[in-house]
């Protein structure tokens, strides 16, 4: 398993103060994006998300980072920016019935499995049925396969994933926290997927 | 604390803003006219709020004031609107009271005998201190009539079970977990929270007091939910919200099923401790004795520094109580703070009647129906609105 575990710097996320890390409301350029990520426990959610935080080295870039809760700003080619607010949720099966509290008007959902874990893949497709029922319509979905530095003990073949996502409309990517591949993929590919809204 | 507040209540004292000054009075009696309804009394708030957020920006007094500024006096709105609102809209459904006495209960009997084990929580994540410092934050919920003072409880609780988080990822190489650590934590520190029995480490009357009030789970996440200002509860806020929201949720539903525990052994649990809240009522603990022994010892109940003395009603101990605090011991005192009322009501009527003003009284049926409206007036302690 493997998050490092050197800490990242903390910024508080104030309450107090104006809507605004990013300046006042969202407007076409600068997107404010909520993505809840879904995923049995264990199959590396947060050090997704950790290593995405803490691979953005601008030191201008605002960021909070929480052990459940974290946002990010990233900036696109076309000069627009997208800030990610990371919604994390517990894993374990208890705790499944309470997942629609946290996708509720999400933008983005990232649903996570383990590549050596058949277990997680299709508890992976348990949520994608759900969110396909229960989430927003225009909910952009990314299908996750997490720990694929793990080839010796993979059980779930790229094929599988690449199948299951394209049924299902939604963008697929294999990753790997502990070495960082395709993290920053992820989160540029889901940039570039979201509805730019029309300009008040 | 709150310095948006004084700012505030500053700017609404320049005479430039008495036309905001006339506003705001004028929503709060105007909110009195219609039938108290949670669905619709947040509306016209949030209505309010958006509307004044507009004039705000095209007035003279905020000319030139950056966001933040604009925002500070937002905030104080805010907590002024809600504060003279605060019975009207708090809790004010006899389903609202019912749900926090549901939910008081069954953390109750949870209480006797679920350890953090139950819930997968590892022994490094045990511990006492800043549990304790989290329960402190959340308990703070009740002292706090302002939705964002309620809401920031919230986060501050969330933030102490973050901060525990994180530094067990650091100094114990535990690889962070995120929400799947996160939730039970948060879980677990409720239900330690709303223990009547729950020792803090300095047995000070203002801690007893604290945790003699059961946090009113559901109706505090309510009231945030309904009248914190919709552009604050985002982000972050929303996130640590929406975590208590699933640990209501969670515990209200809470089964055999939902520990790590034997089905049957959760079941004679559950039993066992039903029977030992039926033998020993809560003792020490009672709203009666709670609210006795804040005034043998002079001591605020802290919400009560938030209002103004004359309105609070502080001769009648119950004022502040709420169905699920009482017990059958405060049926006398009740009894006989009613009889009190009403012979002074009784006796207060018949001097009006006596008295040669009396043909300028409203009639009785109004002012039953505008007693409200007048305590409010009287409570905001600024000249009444001209003409009424």
């Amino acid at each position: 398993m493997g998050c490092s575990s050197s800490l990242p710097d903390r910024s508080s996320g104030r309450l107090v103060g104006p809507n605004s890390e990013n300046g006042g409301a969202p407007d076409s350029k600068n997107l404010r994006v909520k993505l809840v990520l879904l995923g049995d426990s264990g199959v590396g959610k947060s050090c997704i998300v950790l290593r995405f935080v803490r691979g953005q080295f601008d030191p201008t870039s605002k960021v909070t980072v929480g052990a459940s809760f974290l946002s990010q700003t990233i900036a696109l080619q076309d000069s627009t920016t997208v800030k990610f607010e990371i919604w994390d949720t517990a894993g374990q099966e208890r705790y499944a019935a309470l997942a629609p509290l946290y996708y509720r008007g999400a933008a983005v959902a990232v649903v996570v499995y383990d590549i050596t874990s058949p277990e997680s893949f299709s508890k992976a497709q348990y949520w994608v049925k759900e969110l396909q029922k229960h989430g927003s319509p225009d909910i952009v979905m990314a299908l996750v396969g997490n720990k694929a530095d793990l080839h010796e003990k993979r059980e779930v073949s790229v094929q599988e994933g690449i199948d299951y996502a394209e049924k299902n409309g939604m963008f697929f990517i294999e990753t790997s926290a502990k070495t960082a591949d395709n993290i920053n993929q992820l989160f540029e590919e889901i940039a570039k997927r979201l509805p730019r809204p029309t300009a008040q | 604390m709150d310095a948006n507040f004084y700012d505030f209540l500053d700017r609404m004292r320049n005479p430039a803003s008495l036309d905001l000054v006339r506003s705001i009075k004028s929503f709060i009696v105007s909110i009195s006219f219609y039938a108290a309804n949670p669905e619709n009394d947040a509306k016209r708030v949030q209505d309010f709020f958006s509307t004044m957020e507009a004039a705000i920006m095209e007035h003279p007094l905020w000319e030139a004031a950056t966001a933040q500024e604009i925002d500070s006096a937002m905030e104080g709105l805010e907590k002024y609107v809600m504060t003279k609102l605060f019975s009207r809209t708090f809790s004010s459904s006899p389903e609202d009271a019912k749900m926090d006495l549901q939910i008081s209960e069954k953390i109750q009997l949870l209480q006797a005998f679920l350890k953090p084990e139950h819930l997968d929580i590892p022994p490094l994540l045990c511990n006492e201190a800043s549990w304790l410092l989290a329960e402190k934050e959340l308990l703070k919920i009740n002292a706090f009539k302002s939705p964002r003072e309620k809401l920031l409880c919230i986060v501050n609780c969330c933030k102490v079970i973050n901060n525990l988080l994180l530094n067990a990822s650091m100094s114990e190489n535990r690889v962070l977990a995120g929400a799947d650590d996160f939730l039970p934590l948060l879980i677990f520190v409720t239900i330690k929270a709303s223990s009547p029995l729950c020792h803090f480490a300095d047995h000070s009357n203002l801690r007893t007091l604290l945790s003699a009030n059961p946090p009113q789970l559901h109706s505090n996440l309510r009231f945030i939910q309904l009248y914190r200002r919709q552009a604050k509860l985002v982000s972050e806020a929303a996130y640590y919200f929406t975590n208590l929201v699933s640990t209501k949720s969670f515990l209200l539903d809470l089964n055999a099923k939902s520990l790590s525990m034997d089905e049957i052994v959760f079941e004679e649990n559950m039993k066992a401790a039903r029977q030992k809240n039926k033998l020993t009522p809560k003792e020490p603990l009672s709203a009666s004795e709670a609210m006795k022994s804040s005034q043998d010892h002079k001591y605020q109940v802290p919400s009560e520094k938030m209002q103004d003395k004359e309105t609070s009603g502080s001769n009648y101990p119950y004022m502040e109580a709420e169905a699920g605090d009482l017990t059958v011991r405060d049926v006398e005192i009740l009894l006989s703070t009613y009889k009190d009322v009403v012979a002074k009501y009784t006796n207060l009527s018949r001097a009006v009647r006596r008295h040669p003003f009396s043909k300028t009284e409203i009639p009785v049926s109004s002012v039953e129906g505008t007693s409200d409206t007048l305590s409010q007036l009287e409570g905001t302690g600024a000249p009444s609105l001209p003409g009424g």
